[in-house]
């Protein structure tokens, strides 16, 4: 490829990855007529697109790395340690603290509201002391670098709406996803990759719940700033690998006929978005080598998987995906978000959670070490946590042995870690029967602002005018939680 | 009379080379290229509802608007009164006088204590904005309402100097303007690139090569309107006109909450493909869809036709609370009503009065009385139709006009599943939901914040729409059909001009209004007022002729341009706003796939019926949902894709890549973005590879002995055009590289022959099927091919 090519494939990937909803034609112009346009301040002299004002503020953290648990982890048997609660086993929790109102209609309807401690036990973990179900010892091995916010609240009461907000900011589908507004205020740190990635991975634990392309999607933002999904089957990416019989070389010669018939095209009809197709396919060939190499982990050393686990050699497991997750943070992808399923046990939940624990907990304590040890953690946020709580009465029938929990938006529990958490922290308390959080409650709008800030970006000024409103993804809420900052 | 013209002439000049630079400013997020441009010594002169009014709207109205609840020391700018009344030893503005102005002394003092809008506002005025307020003040402060709440009056079509280019009134409004500009219109495109357009246009689908030379031969005069007649005739033209409004009506096969239950609705898809091919009036087609079931003496389509209502999610998810989506279910068809057919985000009053527009919170439930009458229950059957709903006739829609009736539906039973969670009765695969009114209307009443269980139940609320847009008259029923009624009546300010819009937005890919979905204050004013004004007022002039409308666009001049432009052009007007040159847009998902399957002969044509599910990934729905994907086999594979199998929560990734809409909510525009993943898909996905080799035995049989000449047909058929010079080699050296290469390795070209269903011919020799197929595959990704030009 020669330089002159080069350099104008510099030009097309900025356009690519344009900052304005109006799009490629007028930024081609732009850089055609004003090359300095693309000037970048000291801060972010790397990024490819995001927004010229961004970020706002000197950021703590580049990446974040969001450990999604979907279904609704118990607060109760995790992080919420309530140990008064084991003498009102079996006990009707009082409609006082637990009003009917918000009670799910799969629950609502049963004669008896018996309160159920939690069967596992807790210790205090690290330095700090912070109390951990027994059912996550790696995580207690790393308790001084995360800080658990017991004192989270939604509003929303079933799953769909739940992650929605969680995701976009609004129950209602239509808005962009967090990691839509990261990648579109911030840009790409690497030209050969996304700035947003989404991965799936599915529970040991019954009943997983579904999960919607809208949740990394771009909502109203223009398409080019929706997470691209690392598939957990087939190809890591959609449509990434050749057909059967076309091998590289042959894609080559086929993408330089394209190249160069959309060249005359060009030099025809002086349509800038022919410029910006030109990139664009080349932009799908480099992503062609680059990506299956980054889901390459046989080159991976042995103790990466006795830290990780051997579920990290399953594509498609947490355990794979939490690796998978550290590479993309090298390689510069911005917003990475891992979906882990099955955490809604409404019945049966002693069995369950433990095997979503053991799906989850050895990696995500190996994600922090293995950032930490590379020197990545203090600029990486990691976050933990679903979509709501679970109620503090059994669902369904209560043993000694056996109870089910059903969904509780009032109080649930999430923790964070590194670039720019203070670690070893244990931030808000719920009431005594873990139903309402009563002290430094933190509302989904206040993590988002929180996620924001931490980034560089102040969460009242990120904005997007559509339908005549200048929306943002905490909509008119939204409090930095400031207690929590390092 | 001279005199007059060159006022007008004068005023469009500079108003619209304001906005162009304004806009291309705004792009750019930058002033150096505005200064680098040559701009008048003299300002503009400024225009309330373009230059002022957005700045009050954005700036102020959060404070100083519409919402009484938020509304600070008792001023409002958006309203006449407030802004001139008497405030005794001040005024807000004294026309003339910016130094009087209370106004514009606030948004240019240096004290932050008096500083408007106050420092914490995230959006503050810049000082061109300054500068327009002070001198829209000296300029004696002229106010007029919002142009979109006023009836649109017919303007004269101006005069022109190219009178010679003038196909119809169209194109003396584009024109006027671009001699303004010192431009005028380009040349009408050849005629090769004229028919792949129109043909792409009006039925979503290229014109074969056969097409385009009959086009090409027929040298009597009208021929052009002869193609469109055979356009406008054909069968594809209902199924590609229906994407858009299946966008809008949120259509799909699924429920779209949580476990994305299926539902069937796919004989109301079939009543739109057929009230558009049988042209179906406009003002028709509202009233049977919003109503059909209310009209005197209704018939089976019409009720069909009501599904349209239907189309919004529904919620089945265990533990859902009825009350709270029943809401949310009416409110969809408001909010879907108000974006459709009113171009407004009436939405944002659910929860407060409007920031930006005059619809108070009490009225959005006016509205909300409208829609509130159906005998529905709140949470869905999981899986199946919810109530209402009605068997769809095995023989419809070919059913004899005795049968042409309306079916009253039953009512919905009721039945508690899962311990305590009620459930209404399904409909199965051969019923289609439908509204229904109840006797006896639900009361409605307005909701604080828009909660389902905060009524404010002081005040029982009755049908009536906003008092800005005007009234029901007084003869109409006030109930769902005088809405669907007052939606096309004359009175109503708003549809005509929404519609015409949207075609425009079809046909040129931004509408004369950029934003279609909001013609509210915080949308953008249109770029051609008049014409905008004039197209609405002809469409009722014409009694809604959807196609006639249709047609006067496609036929005017504007329409039939080159799309290639000058370099001076494309600097001043990268987007096209001014339509200087044809339209240039890149197809559709959905046309981009149907275009391959009729290119290499896959294409099977068949109308409506039980969706189909064609090639996908595997995993894509078992990687992320309790739901098993079943791909079909056979002609199913082929079926145009306005037939595939809609699951709203995770859609087709081959349409979505190219930026389908979703169908979770009405979306009447998507900007049209360039992904690497695009690329990916055309280069690599199955269907795209199975068309490039069946083109490829397409263009051996077919396409003559001599690799020229096979090229060439090739070439055609794909791009409706011959390669030229400085093309041909670069194809036949390709072609020579891919023989080489596959004859050395024929177990290569026997694999990538073996993608896809269909059988390959084995009659023919698999390493140079194997090179056309790469060529064709090459050809199938060029930007030309995947562009109306």
């Amino acid at each position: 490829m020669n330089l002159n090519l080069e350099q104008k494939l510099q030009i097309n990937r900025r356009q690519l990855f344009g900052r304005t909803s109006t799009g490629i034609g007028t930024l081609a112009l732009a850089s055609l007529l004003n090359p300095d346009l693309f000037a970048r301040n000291e801060r972010q002299r790397n990024a490819i697109g995001g927004l010229e004002d961004l970020p706002h503020f000197t950021p703590k953290a580049k990446r974040v790395i969001y450990l999604f648990q979907s279904g609704g982890p118990s607060q109760l048997d995790l992080y919420d340690y309530k140990p008064k609660l084991q003498k009102r086993f079996g006990e009707e929790v009082p409609k006082s603290v637990y009003p009917d109102e918000r009670k799910t209609t799969m629950s609502s309807g049963q004669d008896k509201f018996a309160t159920a401690p939690s069967l596992f036990k807790f210790h205090p973990r690290g330095n700090c002391g912070t109390y951990l179900s027994e059912v996550l010892p790696n995580l207690g091995d790393v308790a001084d670098e995360i800080c658990v916010v017991r004192s989270m609240y939604t509003e929303a009461i079933n799953h769909d709406p739940a992650i929605t907000l969680f995701q976009t900011g609004a129950q209602i589908p239509g808005r962009p996803s967090i990691g839509a507004w990261m990648s579109y205020g911030l840009g790409s740190e690497n030209g050969n990759l996304p700035a947003f990635v989404a991965m799936s991975s599915n529970g040991s634990g019954k009943g997983g719940q579904p999960l919607y392309d809208r949740l990394w999607g771009s909502g109203f933002l223009p398409a080019q700033y929706q997470g691209v999904k690392f598939r957990n089957q087939g190809d890591p990416v959609l449509d990434i690998s050749n057909p059967k019989g076309v091998d590289n070389e042959t894609r080559r010669r086929m993408l330089d006929v394209v190249r160069e018939l959309n060249q005359l095209k060009h030099a025809e009809s002086r349509d800038p978005a022919i410029e910006a197709r030109i990139a664009q396919y080349e932009l799908a060939y480099r992503m062609q080598t680059s990506v299956p190499d980054l889901v390459d982990i046989s080159s991976e050393p042995e103790h990466t998987f006795k830290m990780y686990g051997n579920d990290a050699k399953k594509p498609g497991s947490y355990a794979y995906n939490c690796l998978i997750a550290r590479k993309l943070a090298e390689s510069g992808v911005r917003f990475i978000q891992l979906f882990h399923r099955g955490w809604d046990q409404h019945g049966n939940l002693p069995k369950q959670l433990r095997a979503q624990a053991r799906d989850t907990d050895q990696a995500s304590a190996a994600l922090i070490r293995d950032l930490k040890q590379r020197g990545m953690l203090d600029e990486t946020l990691i976050v933990w946590g679903g979509e709501f709580g679970r109620t503090v009465y059994s669902q369904g029938g209560l043993t000694k042995e056996n109870y089910g929990r059903d969904h509780h938006p009032s109080c649930m529990s999430i923790w964070l870690a590194g670039g720019g958490i203070k670690g070893g922290l244990s931030y808000g308390e719920t009431d005594d029967y873990s139903v309402n959080a009563v002290v430094d409650r933190v509302h989904v709008h206040d993590l988002q602002a929180t996620i924001l800030h931490l980034m560089g970006i102040d969460h009242e000024r990120l904005t997007y005018k559509y339908q005549g409103r200048h929306f943002r993804l905490t909509d008119v809420h939204g409090n930095v939680v400031q207690p929590i900052l390092a | 009379m001279i005199r007059q013209f060159k006022q007008t002439h004068l005023e469009t000049r500079v108003r619209l080379s304001a906005r162009v630079l304004f806009a291309v400013g705004l792009a750019l997020g930058c002033s150096n290229l505005c200064a680098a441009e040559p701009n008048d010594a003299v300002l503009p002169p400024v225009d309330f509802n373009r230059d002022i009014l957005p700045i009050l709207s954005d700036r102020c109205f959060h404070c100083h608007g519409p919402d009484e609840s938020n509304r600070e020391s008792d001023l409002r700018l958006d309203d006449h009164e407030s802004v001139f009344a008497d405030r005794g030893d001040y005024e807000i503005i004294a026309p003339h006088r910016p130094d009087k102005s209370e106004l514009y002394r606030r948004i240019t003092s240096d004290d932050p204590d008096e500083r408007m809008p106050p420092k914490s506002e995230p959006r503050q005025l810049n000082a061109q904005e300054s500068a327009a307020i002070k001198q829209w003040i000296e300029s004696g402060a002229e106010w007029t309402g919002h142009w979109a709440f006023t009836r649109p009056v017919r303007p004269q079509a101006p005069p022109v100097h190219a009178r010679e280019r003038v196909r119809n009134p169209i194109d003396q409004f584009i024109l006027a303007e671009l001699e303004n500009q010192g431009f005028t219109l380009s040349a009408d495109a050849d005629r090769r690139t004229l028919i792949r357009r129109v043909t792409l246009d009006l039925t979503g689908l290229p014109p074969t090569p056969v097409e385009v030379e009959n086009f090409l031969a027929d040298r009597r005069p009208g021929a052009y309107e002869r193609l469109i007649d055979r356009l406008f005739a054909s069968h594809r033209y209902g199924e590609h006109m229906a994407v858009p409004w299946l966008d809008a009506a949120r259509y799909a096969d699924t429920d779209g909450y949580q476990n994305d239950r299926l539902r069937y609705m796919w004989a109301w898809r079939d009543w739109v493909i057929d009230a558009l091919n049988r042209n179906l009036p406009f003002d028709q087609f509202t009233v049977e869809q919003l109503a059909g079931d209310m009209l005197p003496d209704a018939t089976l389509f019409q009720q069909i036709a009501t599904g349209f209502c239907r189309n919004h999610r529904i919620n089945s998810e265990a533990g859902s609370i009825p009350a709270e989506w029943h809401v949310e279910y009416v409110v969809d068809r408001v909010d879907t009503v108000g974006t459709i057919w009113l171009g407004l985000t009436i939405g944002c009053a659910r929860c407060h009065d409007h920031k930006y527009d005059p619809v108070s919170q009490k009225e959005y439930y006016n509205l909300f009385a409208f829609f509130n009458n159906v005998p529905e229950w709140g949470l869905g059957p999981n899986n199946g139709n919810s109530p209402p709903f009605i068997n769809v006739p095995k023989n419809w829609p070919l059913i004899p006009a005795a049968q042409n009736k309306l079916i009253p539906p039953k009512p919905y039973k009721l039945s508690t599943t899962q311990g305590a969670v009620v459930r209404p009765n399904p409909g199965g695969p051969n019923t289609v939901m439908v509204m229904q009114e109840l006797a006896k209307p639900r009361p409605t009443y307005r909701l604080n914040r828009g909660q389902y269980n905060s009524p404010d139940k002081s005040e029982v609320l009755h049908p009536a729409v906003p008092n800005s847009l005007g009234e029901l008259p007084a003869d109409f029923p006030h109930n769902r059909l005088g809405l669907a009624q007052w939606l096309t009546d004359p009175s109503n300010p708003l549809t005509a001009r929404v519609v015409v819009n949207r075609y425009w937005q079809q046909f040129f890919g931004i509408g004369l209004v950029r934003t279609s979905e909001n013609f509210g204050i915080q949308g953008e004013a249109p770029s051609h007022p008049e014409l905008l004004d004039w197209m609405a007022t002809e469409f009722q002039r014409i009694g809604w002729d959807v196609k006639a409308m249709q047609r006067l666009i496609v036929t005017s001049t504007t329409y039939r341009q080159d799309s290639s432009a000058s370099a001076k052009l494309v600097r001043r007007d990268p987007e096209n706003r001014l339509l200087g040159r044809g339209p240039r847009v890149r197809l559709s998902g959905n046309a981009i796939r149907d275009q391959a399957l009729a290119l290499s002969g896959l294409l099977v044509e068949e109308i409506g019926g039980v969706p189909v599910r064609p090639y996908m990934p595997p995993g894509i729905w078992t990687s992320i949902s309790n739901a098993k994907y079943k791909q079909d086999h056979g002609p199913n594979l082929y079926r145009r894709s306005l037939y595939t199998y809609w699951r709203r929560t995770i859609p087709p990734p081959t349409l979505l890549t190219f930026n389908a809409a979703e169908r979770e909510i009405c979306v009447v525009r998507k900007d049209l973005t360039s992904t690497p993943l695009q690329a990916l898909t055309l280069m690599n996905n199955i269907v795209f590879v199975e068309a490039s080799r069946k083109l490829a035995e397409r263009t051996i049989f077919e396409g003559g002995k001599t690799a020229e000449s096979r090229l060439n047909f090739m070439f055609r058929t794909v791009s409706g055009r011959s390669p030229g010079e400085s093309e041909l080699p670069t194809l036949m050296n390709a072609l020579q590289s891919f023989h080489d290469r596959y004859r050395e390795n024929p177990n290569d070209a026997r694999q990538l022959l073996a993608v896809g269903e269909s059988p390959w011919n084995g009659n023919l020799a698999a390493p140079e099927v194997a090179a056309y197929a790469m060529l064709a595959s090459a050809l199938m990704n060029l930007d030309e091919v995947i562009t109306k030009e």
